[in-house]
């Protein structure tokens, strides 16, 4: 099923048109990097070095916004798609259960966004490298939770396909996702002027779409890792990310409840879409 | 030994009863020709016997097994009424998954993707995508696909619907073919004609409910009209005539007389004679599908479960 949804993704073009995307973020933040990096003296002083991640972090952040939008298109219209333009009704039929099929697209999908997802972190990371010559710290872990962002809204967009139009589907996905950005950016600011109720809000929008927590764990798996400093002295190098920083970092607990939340949207599609008339 | 069975097979969606307690049976080897207006109900019927559409009640079998268990649908194969076919991939590519997923190993898929290709005339176009078919090349295309897993009982919605003449020939053409094979073939069809050729069992089915069902011999016997050219022919002799058949019409040489069934036909030749008429032609007029199809439509008497 993986590489029926490769095919289907190079045949649609969706490949070069992403991969042509893809490359101009690339070259765009190259290009960016190589300009800082003359001036980035990250070796001899850790401010320059907090500088030197915030660079990055802002590229994983934004190059977050694109593998959703892949995530989000591809599937929304997984099973609404087909039943809406007459394809599904011959493979259904086929001797293979109904959440085979689903399960089947699901990981069809996910492995090509996982690998996309991948790809793209690490050219970011290999740009930073190459440009200005540092080596993210804490990088496979990092990897692991921007990787998993994808496979949350596959999920999500997924439960929505088996009981909503495309369309709807859409909308819904694109506004949780918006929410869960806007509601991490609350959730930071807060932290960074101690407002309990900001930081509380961000924690809701991550419970209805955990994308926004998985980033600013990631944030905080490569900060924590970051050589300590006299330059830095009492301050909490997070706060020289901004917004885009981990002050308000997510918990063990919340990587755990993004695993299971994967599973019961999943479970929840299997169930309706196994109830579904065709 | 029937490989479809239904009974008292029931859909309602909110309000509006799309299928009501039908019971239907269809042997191994036969072409079954399920006819009714638009809107009848055959397609959510069809849906409901091939695992796509959930059954409010009623019990269905299909190769002995419930529909929506997902093991017995190795013995189905289905043309859907209105399908599209992923457009991206090429003929072949489209048979040869088909064929992964009713179960066949990649060799054997392939082999079979190439042989129903044949079998619909499409062995030259296999290379070509999907897209780039026309409507009736991916009619067929379908057909091939319904195909590709050897399936015991095929499931056709209207599949002619796309197709030109001489395509609809080569249909029916290979599902006399298919029948030789000893498929068992359901056809879901608007057009008498059709059904009327192809077809050694019908039911009749609108407003959701089944009207009748049998051997077309069965459907089109019944009352029949006969017509009689006679010599010799007085007023009062007609009287006579007019007395034991009611209906009775004469018009000069000409008579029609309506008979319960055709085998008042010799007693009626013999009657006349016995009265002293010359018979120089006797003319039985057939029942058509049609007539039978507007008649039960037009009553609308619903047939119970035997």
């Amino acid at each position: 099923m993986a590489l029926f949804t490769f095919r289907e993704a190079w045949r649609k073009k969706v490949v070069i048109v992403v991969g042509v995307l893809t490359l101009g973020f690339l070259v765009l933040y190259g290009t960016g990097l190589h300009f800082i990096g003359e001036n980035l003296n990250w070796q001899a002083n850790s401010l320059e070095y907090m500088q030197g991640i915030l660079v990055f972090v802002l590229g994983v952040y934004f190059a977050g916004f694109l593998v959703a939008g892949l995530s989000i298109m591809s599937a929304v219209g997984s099973i609404s798609g087909e039943i809406e333009n007459g394809t599904i009704p011959t493979l259904a039929t086929r001797p293979l259960s109904r959440s085979s099929l689903l399960l089947g697209k699901f990981a069809g999908q996910a492995a090509v966004l996982v690998t996309y997802a991948a790809f793209f972190f690490l050219a970011l990371a290999g740009l930073l490298y190459w440009q200005v010559g540092m080596m993210i710290p804490g990088l496979l872990p990092a990897l692991g939770l921007f990787v998993l962002e994808p496979v949350v809204l596959l999920a999500v967009a997924m439960l929505g396909t088996t009981r909503l139009p495309t369309m709807g589907n859409g909308i819904l996905a694109f506004a949780l996702y918006a929410l869960a950005v806007v509601g991490g950016m609350i959730e930071q600011i807060g932290a960074l002027l101690d407002s309990t109720s900001a930081v509380y809000a961000g924690v809701i929008t991550s419970l209805l779409l955990p994308t926004d927590s998985l980033y600013r764990r990631l944030v905080a798996e490569i900060v924590e890792k970051v050589p300590a400093s006299p330059h830095m002295g009492f301050v909490n190098p997070q706060h020289f990310l901004g917004p885009f920083g981990s002050l308000s970092t997510p918990s063990d607990w919340m990587i755990v409840y993004t695993v299971v939340y994967i599973v019961l949207a999943l479970a929840a599609a299997v169930y309706l879409f196994n109830r579904r008339d065709i | 030994m029937a490989i479809v069975e239904t009974r008292n097979l029931t859909k309602i969606y909110g309000r509006q009863i799309a299928c009501r307690e039908i019971c239907l049976s269809v042997e191994e080897g036969q072409i079954f020709g399920l006819l009714g207006p638009n809107g009848a109900g055959k397609t959510t019927l069809v849906k409901m016997l091939v695992g796509l559409v959930y059954p409010t009640q009623g019990e269905a079998l299909v190769a002995g097994r419930r529909p929506w268990d997902s093991r017995g649908r190795r013995e189905i194969g289905f043309l859907p009424e209105n399908f599209r076919l992923h457009e991206w991939l090429k003929g072949e590519e489209l048979l040869v998954f088909h064929g992964r997923l009713a179960g066949l190993k990649e060799k054997e898929a392939r082999r079979r993707a190439r042989q129903v290709l044949e079998l619909v005339g499409l062995d030259k176009d296999g290379g070509k995508m999907v897209a780039h078919y026309s409507k009736g090349m991916q009619q067929r295309l379908g057909l091939a696909a319904a195909l590709v897993g050897n399936p015991r009982v095929i499931f056709l919605d209207e599949p002619t619907s796309a197709l030109d003449p001489l395509g609809r020939r080569q249909v029916r053409e290979l599902l006399g073919a298919l029948k030789q094979e000893g498929k068992t073939i359901f056809l879901n069809s608007h057009l008498l004609s059709e059904v009327e050729q192809v077809c050694d069992r019908v039911a009749i089915i609108h407003q959701g409910r089944v009207l009748a069902q049998g051997s077309l011999k069965e459907l089109i016997m019944g009352p029949t009209e006969v017509k009689a050219r006679v010599g010799g022919l007085k007023p009062e002799l007609e009287e006579n005539l007019r007395r034991r058949y009611p209906s009775l019409r004469a018009e000069g040489s000409h008579l029609t007389v309506a008979l319960n069934s055709k085998e008042e036909i010799p007693h009626l030749v013999a009657y006349l004679v016995a009265e002293g008429l010359r018979i120089y032609e006797i003319t039985p007029r057939q029942n058509s599908l049609e007539e039978v199809f507007v008649k039960l439509v037009g009553e609308g008497e619903k047939l119970e479960c035997g």
